[in-house]
């Protein structure tokens, strides 16, 4: 998109290295030099088997967890500055709404936080629901609905503070196949709607294919990345994933986590 | 249609929910009393319902009286039992950071013959007041207290922490916005066991002298005079006392935490 004007990437990641427990018997190297750079408005993907590091390059990203060596900047600023000027909203696997509230005060919890007037408050919680479509379930209690439900409303949530960045940590894995590609599409329509950042993790390869502009592959043991595979779908509709194209990409990320030659440099997959 | 039918449903449910164990209790009650005259069973060994029956009624007014004695005290050391278990929880929850610590911790204070200590509290307080009585059930209703809400505190889901770190939440934020309301079922679990536990320590704290008023004076006072009846008699107000308890805190609790007892969204 527009990086041109804007002076700083939306994510900058350099030479980042995540050790835990370094230095004992029972070190263990999560990411090894991860270089990422992400441009305002791009949609990208991290994929990868289990132990790959990927959930992990989120946290760091969203210093909830610390970098061991190297650097993080969010729209220019370091990931700790970013965390608490709120640059970035999160959701996770689980929608870890709070059962005491109700689904709307639970939109309203980072804007509570905030300080920002109950009036305010409540007009933005309303907004988000209605672009999440659950307006009609702004009293409900959270264990009152479904777990797409839950999830779009911990979407809606992520999103209250208007953050230019989204990190999601594969939001959609607990949800069965249908529900599934349907909250890719309401994701993929948010998007658009409001210009987000997205960085999404991910293990399903079609997930990946199609909601991303670009999909980072990512290798275990040591965590690292292994090749950078460009989307280029266009506007998604209901056929999308019936395309040519769609299956090209859903075949070049899976020879991509194949691909057991690990070379220095990553090999550019060609564009599609 | 299918709503009638669930609704129906709902309520038969509910009534074949009520009715086994009344059944059951009637059943057994007419097997006692049967038993009793049928082999001509002593009062000492084991009054007949009738019997405990008529002297309930007879002893009406006084029984009142005894129970309202009680169930004061009870009442008292419930909530400053309550009120220090609430304070101890909070500050061990900000010391002791995890979870599993609190078990072990938890089964030591259970091993401590509370009860016990009646008799050296007399001392140290006036015998003749409520005083010993009321900080007896103090200490028995701490420990549930203590224990249950502590775990509350500590046992929130990482994600939801990590939710609130992602917000930049100042620790104590985390304390009132997740915290403290994630406590609140606990606190009503520690509750419903220490409710009808204080009315237990109330009673038999009143067997170590003392005011004669209470249930538990009656109830050794009646042994004493070989009047079984009344001894059973008041035995079963004390436990129509402590079910009394029970039910008030699960009446509060349905009425305040409505998300209790739901399936837990993820």
């Amino acid at each position: 998109m527009s990086s041109v004007q804007t002076s700083h990437q939306a994510v900058d990641v350099q030479g980042l290295w995540k050790i835990f427990n370094e230095g004992s018997n029972n070190e263990v190297t999560a990411l090894s030099d991860i270089n990422l750079s992400v441009k305002p408005g791009e949609f990208i993907s991290l994929i990868g088997p289990s132990g790959c590091g990927k959930s992990t390059l989120l946290r760091v990203i969203g210093d909830l967890t610390g970098a061991t060596r190297g650097e993080v900047f969010i729209a220019g600023e370091t990931a700790p500055v970013a965390r608490e000027k709120q640059l970035y909203g999160i959701a996770f696997q689980q929608a870890a709404l709070f059962d005491w509230r109700t689904v709307r005060r639970n939109v309203e919890l980072p804007l509570e936080l905030q300080g920002l007037g109950k009036k305010e408050r409540r007009e933005r919680a309303l907004e988000l629901l209605e672009l999440v479509q659950l307006s009609d379930f702004a009293e409900h209690r959270p264990w009152e609905l479904s777990g797409g439900m839950q999830q779009r409303v911990a979407i809606a949530r992520s999103l209250a503070v208007d953050p230019p960045l989204l990190l999601m940590d594969e939001p959609f894995g607990a949800l069965d196949e249908m529900t599934r590609e349907r909250m890719q599409n309401e994701l993929l329509r948010i998007c658009q709607e409001t210009g987000k950042t997205i960085i999404f993790v991910t293990h399903s390869i079609p997930e990946a294919v199609y909601l991303s502009d670009r999909v980072i592959v990512m290798s275990p043991r040591p965590g690292r990345i292994t090749h950078t595979v460009p989307i280029e779908l266009g506007e998604r509709n209901e056929d999308t994933r019936e395309t040519d194209t769609f299956y090209a990409g859903v075949t070049a990320v899976r020879e991509a986590l194949r691909g057991r030659s690990a070379s220095a440099s990553p090999p550019r997959i060609e564009e599609l | 249609m299918s709503t009638q039918t669930a609704a129906q449903s709902r309520r038969t449910g509910r009534f074949s929910g009520i009715w086994p164990p009344i059944l059951i209790a009637v059943l057994f009650l007419a097997a006692w009393q049967i038993f009793v005259v049928a082999r001509d069973i002593q009062p000492y060994l084991l009054p007949a319902p009738s019997l405990i029956v008529t002297n309930f009624f007879t002893d009406l007014s006084l029984m009142w009286a005894a129970a309202f004695y009680t169930g004061t005290t009870a009442f008292l050391g419930l909530v400053l039992g309550t009120v220090l278990g609430l304070v101890m929880a909070l500050l061990a929850s900000r010391f002791i950071v995890v979870n599993h610590l609190v078990t072990p911790l938890a089964a030591g204070l259970a091993a401590v013959p509370i009860i016990a200590l009646t008799p050296i509290l007399n001392n140290m307080f006036n015998i003749t007041s409520r005083t010993p009585r009321v900080l007896v059930t103090m200490i028995i209703v701490l420990f549930p207290m203590f224990v249950n809400v502590t775990r509350g505190l500590l046992q929130v889901k990482p994600v939801q922490l990590e939710l609130m770190r992602s917000m930049n939440a100042h620790p104590r934020t985390t304390l009132k916005v997740l915290r403290i309301p994630n406590a609140i079922p606990f606190f009503f679990t520690g509750l419903k066991v220490a409710a009808p536990l204080a009315v237990i320590a109330a009673l038999v704290a009143e067997y170590f002298g003392g005011p004669q008023e209470g249930l538990g004076s009656r109830i050794a006072s009646a042994a004493a005079n070989t009047a079984y009846g009344r001894a059973w008699a008041y035995v079963v107000a004390s436990i129509i006392t402590g079910l009394i308890f029970y039910l008030v805190v699960v009446a509060v609790e349905k009425w305040t935490t409505p998300w209790t007892g739901r399936t837990r969204s993820t």
